[in-house]
């Protein structure tokens, strides 16, 4: 408890004496000569032995007229109760809405809960000050930008939904939040988020930080993987892996659903019954019914996370996927595209290369034609510069590291130690985000443009070792799965937020897209490929692609809520970011924010006006009382 | 004069010539008159047989007895004597109150009632407390018709003033009086010790009749705000805070103390009659006092 202006109080000692005084000389009461003032008397003495009190009423307005003044004092002197919260003027709140805040340890969920504190925060935002909200996890948004109403503010607050795919990473929103915060003085950066979080490497921002951890549990177990391939023949094989993040053993019961036809047709295929030490996992490998379309995994029982104890997997289409290879000899690469499935590679000499197919992919290995092929690009060791990127010059043994965060291109690989020889300085490449860093440039982006797939290896692999090392099957899988959509085990398998692209070829005219709510879309390929935006929600996707109104090709994609990331849902305390000030941004102890209670008390202070009102009224109320009830008798009668 | 005809109305005084006072028991007079006395004297009216003692008036022997018994007799017959009206007005400065005035009222009542008295041969006796209506504030008994103008004369020059300390003023009058006989008070009974008047006028048998005179806004005052009353009669002041409220609890205690003042009187034998000054004196004289068994 404080005040945040208690020479108000001081005004109390001048206020409230002038005010008896004032009453006192008012009270000069109005002299009236009466005949005799015997019965006066009498009714005075009978009042005071009726109710000792009475006395006090006579004074009963000064005493109102006297709390309504130190009410009003109080209310100026702006008491206040520090709560956990914020002090400054320009408020930046940065909530977390990654999958991981659907966690359910705290009641109703984490992103409720920290909206719940959000809310509080902007309630003690002081009068006239300001707050942006910014809401990370997948895409940034910023639902309200520096303003002070604060209507809006909860309005957008409220607005902030779970995002289902795409990482944490908050280097964006802070980056954001340092801009705003360094524009205003008397700044205050929130952070409300459970922590699994990726932030810049000793990021420093300017004013003060506070970050609100949310969270209390981190019993979780996921389907980390559900895929359906190819097997014998008529046979297709299930694999699937459940993970344990929590920090305990857990027992859980995955049931397998098979269906052979849509959506509606699940039927039980196996129940099996996991206990998974923590931090381990767990497969199941089946082998089902070629028939099989659909699989749908689930666990039973629950945890602190339940969004990911579901998964889907598709069968995978057998249609082949024709691949064009331009190099001049690159014998790693034709055995690990030789070990993908439905893949069919024609490959091509660079001096011979005048292409007469179309295919989905084309791989370019230190040869860039001009023009550059249409479709899908995987570009490997680039001789020149091109319209997406610009090659500058050279990267002397280059350290290899995977970039941060949730890299789909980088599922199930650990790199190691990889050497490289020399690979090309690539630069002027916006469109794309880096997969493979190192401390002087990128070794691998990948990204789309022009509504294409681009991906650019920047080194030769006859200079590296990483074609010797089992990682390199595994990435050119990912990067082949990337580049053709739908050729590897998890082909169908998209991560939610992420465009879909299918291509049409040339005869579909429309696509027809069934959502897992059940929504449908017609959607007009451009470039012969269509593109899925809106692939937020989970579940099951059905593309049809319609030639003259006749289904010619349905596929299905599933969207896995599963995330390496966001599966972890421990939350963190300790947030690696420093203050301009110095000190790492951790839980607060020392809480400084205020819950003022000048309102209620200004409320307080209005009711007892009114009442005091009506005290000293008194009499012509009760007259109007009696004539109204007279009125009312008069009427009746 | 004209301060009599301003009190007294003659056309007015005229109509009750064919009132008269009623005493409730024979009570004795000073002298001859019209109404039965305790006393045995000369009249029509047999009253008794008594022994002759030496000393008798002789006169008063009843022969016819004496010639049947031989033993001498007495014939004793009623006497008829006069009574005599005491008028008591409360003349303190608190009657000179209200409209219509207390004081005016009050003097025209005790008038009135003095006028019809003498007017049946009856002696009055008239005591003004407090006020300033002259020396003593006694008119000296009347009695006769003779007696109506220095009466109606002593009456109008009554003025109100200070504090009546009706029972210092009951008491003396109790003691000096002469002879006792019915008895007026016209009063606002304003005053704590209203109790102890009525009980010393009591000490001596008069038939006693309190006209207890209030004005209108004794009854039900305006007042409202924060107020200081004042006593006029230099009592105690009051501070109140009027509103409905206060005024209907003021209403209340009013009736309690008249209910109080009314069961006195009906416990000792007094006639209480209250008037508010309202009450045309015509209505008071020629109903009310006739219904309460004053006049006829």
């Amino acid at each position: 408890m404080g005040l945040i202006n208690p020479w108000f109080l001081a005004l109390a000692a001048i206020i409230l004496p002038s005010i008896i005084v004032l009453y006192m000389l008012r009270l000069r009461r109005e002299e009236r000569t009466v005949s005799s003032t015997l019965l006066w008397r009498m009714l005075v003495r009978d009042v005071e032995a009726n109710t000792p009190w009475q006395r006090l009423r006579r004074n009963l307005l000064l005493l109102l007229q006297l709390l309504i003044a130190l009410l009003l004092l109080l209310a100026l002197a702006r008491p206040f109760i520090k709560t956990q919260g914020i002090g400054g003027r320009n408020l930046i709140l940065i909530v977390d809405r990654s999958a991981s805040m659907g966690a359910v340890d705290v009641s109703p969920s984490r992103l409720e809960a920290a909206k719940a504190q959000a809310l509080q925060l902007i309630e003690q935002l002081q009068d006239g000050g300001r707050a942006t909200v910014i809401a990370f996890g997948g895409k940034m948004e910023v639902p309200a930008a520096a303003t002070s109403d604060r209507r809006e503010l909860k309005r957008a607050v409220q607005s902030i939904e779970l995002w289902h795919g795409g990482d944490s990473d908050m280097s964006q929103a802070l980056s954001l939040a340092g801009a705003l915060a360094a524009r205003s003085p008397e700044s205050e950066i929130a952070i409300l988020s459970d922590g699994e979080v990726t932030v810049p490497v000793s990021v420093t921002l300017p004013g003060t930080i506070r970050y609100f951890p949310v969270g209390s549990g981190n019993n979780n177990q996921a389907i980390a993987a559900l895929t359906l391939e190819a097997g014998g023949p008529g046979t297709q094989t299930l694999f699937a892996r459940v993970l344990n993040e929590g920090q305990r053993e857990a027992t859980r019961r995955l049931v397998i659903e098979v269906s052979f036809g849509g959506e509606a047709d699940f039927q039980l295929f196996n129940v099996y019954d996991l206990s998974i030490l923590p931090g381990q996992d767990q497969t199941v490998t089946a082998e089902v019914s070629g028939e099989v379309r659909l699989v749908r995994a689930r666990l039973e029982g629950s945890d602190d996370l339940p969004v990911d104890d579901l998964a889907w997997a598709v069968q995978a289409s057998s249609d082949p996927i024709p691949v064009r290879f331009v190099t001049p000899g690159n014998r790693f690469m034709a055995v690990a595209l030789s070990l993908l499935p439905r893949v069919q590679v024609t490959a091509y000499l660079t001096e011979t290369a005048t292409f007469t197919d179309t295919p989905v992919l084309t791989i370019l290995d230190e040869f860039m034609p001009d023009p550059l092929p249409a479709g899908n690009l995987l570009i490997i060791d680039p001789p020149r510069s091109t319209p997406y990127f610009s090659v500058t010059g050279e990267l002397n043994r280059p350290l290899p590291r995977p970039v941060a965060g949730d890299e789909p291109i980088l599922r199930h690989i650990e790199l190691g130690e990889i050497n490289i020889l020399r690979a090309a300085q690539l630069q002027n490449a916006p469109w794309a985000h880096t997969v493979i860093d190192s401390d002087a440039g990128p070794l691998l982006i990948a990204g789309e443009i022009d509504g294409r797939r681009i991906a650019v290896l920047t080194f030769d692999l006859h200079e590296s070792d990483l074609p010797l090392s089992p990682a390199f099957p595994l990435l050119i899988s990912n990067l082949i799965g990337y580049l053709a959509p739908g050729s590897g085990g998890e082909a169908a398998q998209i991560r939610p937020g992420e465009p879909l692209s299918i291509p049409t070829g040339d005869l579909a005219t429309a696509a027809r897209v069934t959502y897992p709510n059940g929504d449908e879309e017609m959607i007009e390929p451009d470039d012969g490929v269509v593109v899925v935006a809106a692939t937020q929600q989970i579940g099951i996707y059905q593309v049809e692609l319609l030639q003259d109104g006749e289904v010619i090709r349905s596929i299905n994609y599933v969207a896995n809520p599963y995330s390496e990331s966001e599966a972890h849902i421990t939350p963190i305390t300790v947030l690696p970011i420093r203050e301009a000030g110095g000190g790492i941004v951790g839980r607060e102890i020392d809480k400084e924010g205020r819950d003022e209670w000048w309102r209620p008390l200004a409320l307080v202070a209005l009711l007892v006006l009114i009442v005091e009102w009506l005290v000293a009224h008194r009499g012509g109320v009760a007259r109007l009382r009696r004539r109204v009830s007279g009125l009312g008798s008069r009427v009746s009668n | 004069m004209s301060e009599v005809a301003d009190l007294f109305d003659p056309a007015f005084l005229r109509t009750l010539d064919r009132l008269t006072l009623i005493t409730r028991r024979p009570l004795a007079g000073v002298m001859q008159g019209e109404r039965r006395s305790p006393r045995r004297g000369a009249s029509v009216e047999f009253a008794d047989y008594k022994p002759y003692v030496p000393g008798d008036d002789f006169r008063q022997i009843d022969w016819n007895l004496y010639a049947r018994l031989e033993r001498f007799f007495l014939k004793l017959f009623v006497a008829e004597e006069e009574v005599t009206l005491h008028l008591l007005v409360d003349a303190s400065a608190s009657m000179d109150w209200g409209h219509p005035n207390k004081l005016r009222y009050a003097l025209r009542a005790a008038g009135s009632l003095g006028y019809i008295a003498l007017a049946s041969l009856d002696r009055v006796a008239v005591q003004a407390f407090g006020g300033a209506a002259g020396a003593a504030g006694r008119q000296r008994p009347v009695r006769g018709r003779a007696g109506a103008l220095p009466l109606l004369n002593f009456l109008s020059r009554v003025r109100a003033a200070g504090s009546a300390a009706l029972l210092e003023s009951c008491r003396r009058y109790a003691q000096t009086a002469g002879v006792v006989g019915p008895l007026l008070l016209c009063s606002d009974l304003l005053d704590e010790r209203w109790r102890e008047a009525l009980a010393a006028l009591r000490r001596r048998p008069f038939e006693i009749t309190v006209l207890h005179i209030l004005s209108p806004d004794e009854l039900a005052p305006a007042f409202e705000g924060d107020l200081r009353l004042v006593d006029i009669e230099g009592g105690e002041p009051v501070e109140v805070s009027a509103d409905v409220d206060l005024l209907e609890r003021y209403q209340e205690r009013l009736a309690g103390w008249r209910s109080e003042i009314e069961t006195y009187c009906a416990g000792h034998d007094i006639n209480y009659i209250f008037v508010p000054t309202t009450i045309p004196l015509e209505e008071l004289l020629l109903d009310i006092l006739q219904r309460r068994g004053v006049l006829r």
